[in-house]
Formats: C-alpha cells, sequence, structure tokens
C-alpha cells in the first residue's frame, strides 16, 4: 500500500516550451487552478495561489526551475510556516518531448510525511469543482488573447 | 455538517505515524492484537492498545474479544473511505492537468 504520491501523466499536443509557460506562469496558472496567483519562477522564491476575494490562500515556495523540463514547487504547509520538506506536499511537473507534443507527468509527494492533514488540506483547496461547462467557454475566450499579448 | 466531522476524525486517527504502522501490519497479517502489533513497533504494548483504541473510535479497526486480549482488524469500509478521500485529491489532479492541456494545445495552435 502507498499512500504516499500521487502520480498522473498526460500527453499534451504542444511543445515543452508553452506547457512549460502554462504550468509555471501565474497568468496560466489562475486559468487552471486558482482564482488568482502570484509565482515567480524562480527557486526559492515564495508565492501564492488565492481563491475568491482572498477567502482561500495557500503559500507556496518554487523548488525546481528547469525549463523546459521541471518545474517543481511546495503547498500546504501549516498557516504561518514556510513550506519544507516535512511539512507540505512537493509538487512535480516533470516535461519530456514526445510524438511532436509532450508527456506530461505530474507528482504529488509528501502525503506520507507531514500525516495525512496535509491531503484535507489538498482538498480545502479544491478548484470550486469548475467543470468543463464553466471552463471550455472561458477557453475559447483566453487563449487567442494569451497569443496577442506576445 | 456531521460528515464533515467524522472525516475530521478518520483524518487525525491517521494523521499519526504509529497509527498507521498499525493499520499497515493489520492489513499484512490481517489480525492482531495489542501484544503482536508491539513486537514490530517502537512502542510498548499499552501505547499500541491506546492507538487500536483511537482506530477503532473512527470505526478503521474493529476487535473481537478472543481470549484475555482483543483481536484487531481493519474495517475495509471505513478504510476504503480513507483511501477515496485522498483519491478524491488524485481526481482534482486529473482535472487540473486537463485544463492546463487544453490551454497549452490552444497556445499551441495560435502560434502554428
Amino acid at each position: 500500500m502507498e499512500l504516499g504520491t500521487l502520480e498522473r501523466e498526460i500527453h499534451v499536443e504542444a511543445t515543452p516550451e508553452i506547457v512549460f509557460e502554462v504550468v509555471s506562469r501565474p497568468e496560466h496558472i489562475r486559468e487552471w487552478w486558482s482564482d488568482d496567483a502570484s509565482v515567480d519562477p524562480t527557486p526559492g522564491a515564495f508565492g501564492e495561489v488565492v481563491w475568491g476575494d482572498r477567502v482561500k490562500v495557500a503559500a507556496l515556495v518554487v523548488v525546481d526551475v528547469d525549463p523546459p523540463r521541471r518545474f517543481s514547487f511546495r503547498w500546504t504547509a501549516p498557516d504561518g510556516e514556510a513550506p519544507v520538506p516535512g511539512n507540505s506536499l512537493l509538487v512535480t511537473f516533470d516535461l519530456e518531448p514526445s510524438a511532436g507534443g509532450t508527456r506530461l507527468r505530474l507528482t504529488e509527494s509528501g502525503f506520507r510525511e507531514t500525516g495525512w492533514e496535509a491531503a484535507v488540506l489538498e482538498e480545502a483547496f479544491r478548484d470550486h469543482e469548475r467543470g468543463w461547462d464553466l471552463f471550455l467557454p472561458r477557453l475559447s475566450s483566453y487563449a487567442p488573447s494569451v497569443v496577442g499579448q506576445r | 455538517m456531521t460528515t464533515l466531522a467524522i472525516d475530521d476524525d478518520l483524518w487525525s486517527a491517521v494523521g499519526d505515524p504509529i497509527r498507521r504502522q498499525v493499520l499497515d501490519l493489520l492489513l499484512a497479517d490481517g489480525v492482531g492484537t495489542s501484544t503482536t502489533l508491539s513486537t514490530r513497533l517502537p512502542v510498548t504494548r499499552q501505547a499500541v492498545a491506546k492507538h487500536l483504541a483511537v482506530l477503532d473510535g473512527v470505526g478503521l479497526v474493529r476487535s473481537t474479544t478472543a481470549g484475555r486480549e482483543k483481536q484487531y482488524r481493519v474495517d475495509e469500509a471505513q478504510f476504503a473511505r480513507a483511501v477515496a478521500q485522498l483519491n478524491a485529491v488524485g481526481h482534482r489532479w486529473d482535472a487540473r492537468l486537463h485544463r492546463i492541456k487544453r490551454l497549452a494545445e490552444a497556445i499551441q495552435r495560435e502560434r502554428d
């Protein structure tokens, strides 16, 4: 029985460079995860993901930044504590070129070390159960504006 | 909010490393007592008995009395609930990853 690490893998029809931007830059993070995000993709940098009008705020600290191969950060530390090994979950995105696109692998580890309270915290920061109904219309108006900014 | 209160107790019951080891041993062996478990854990038989009582309190283990000592087994249904809660975290990452995929692919299409 291994409950300590969560692993997921997905194929993305986009280059690792683009996928790396999407997983690591705040303007994208606030589209796929939180309502707002401030993250400086620099190792050791502190950031946060925010839901609602700061109804829920989770601090995170960037661990690895290796574009376009790896981006990782820690989060779900207890209030007032900096996320370090042992008190938080480590989220790692590993990117590999694959079949003209990218193989994106997600691991979230630390459930065992932190006690399962971390899983409860993860639960607390759920994405408002945003489903495709809400997400897809938003995406179609969002993607062109991203490219427009470049 | 009764369900939530039960879940809090459930999570704090398994939040303790010794109690997780107790669960692991019971899952592996099928059955155990304070005495048999304490020989394989770095704590006393009395401490194991207390941990078992906590696990019993949230329904993660059930006991039957056989001879002088209670025999404990994992309650599969309640244990499955605890596992399902962690799996729920996984489902949320699935949703996040699908959004990452859609976003990245939309950007890729715009650039092609």
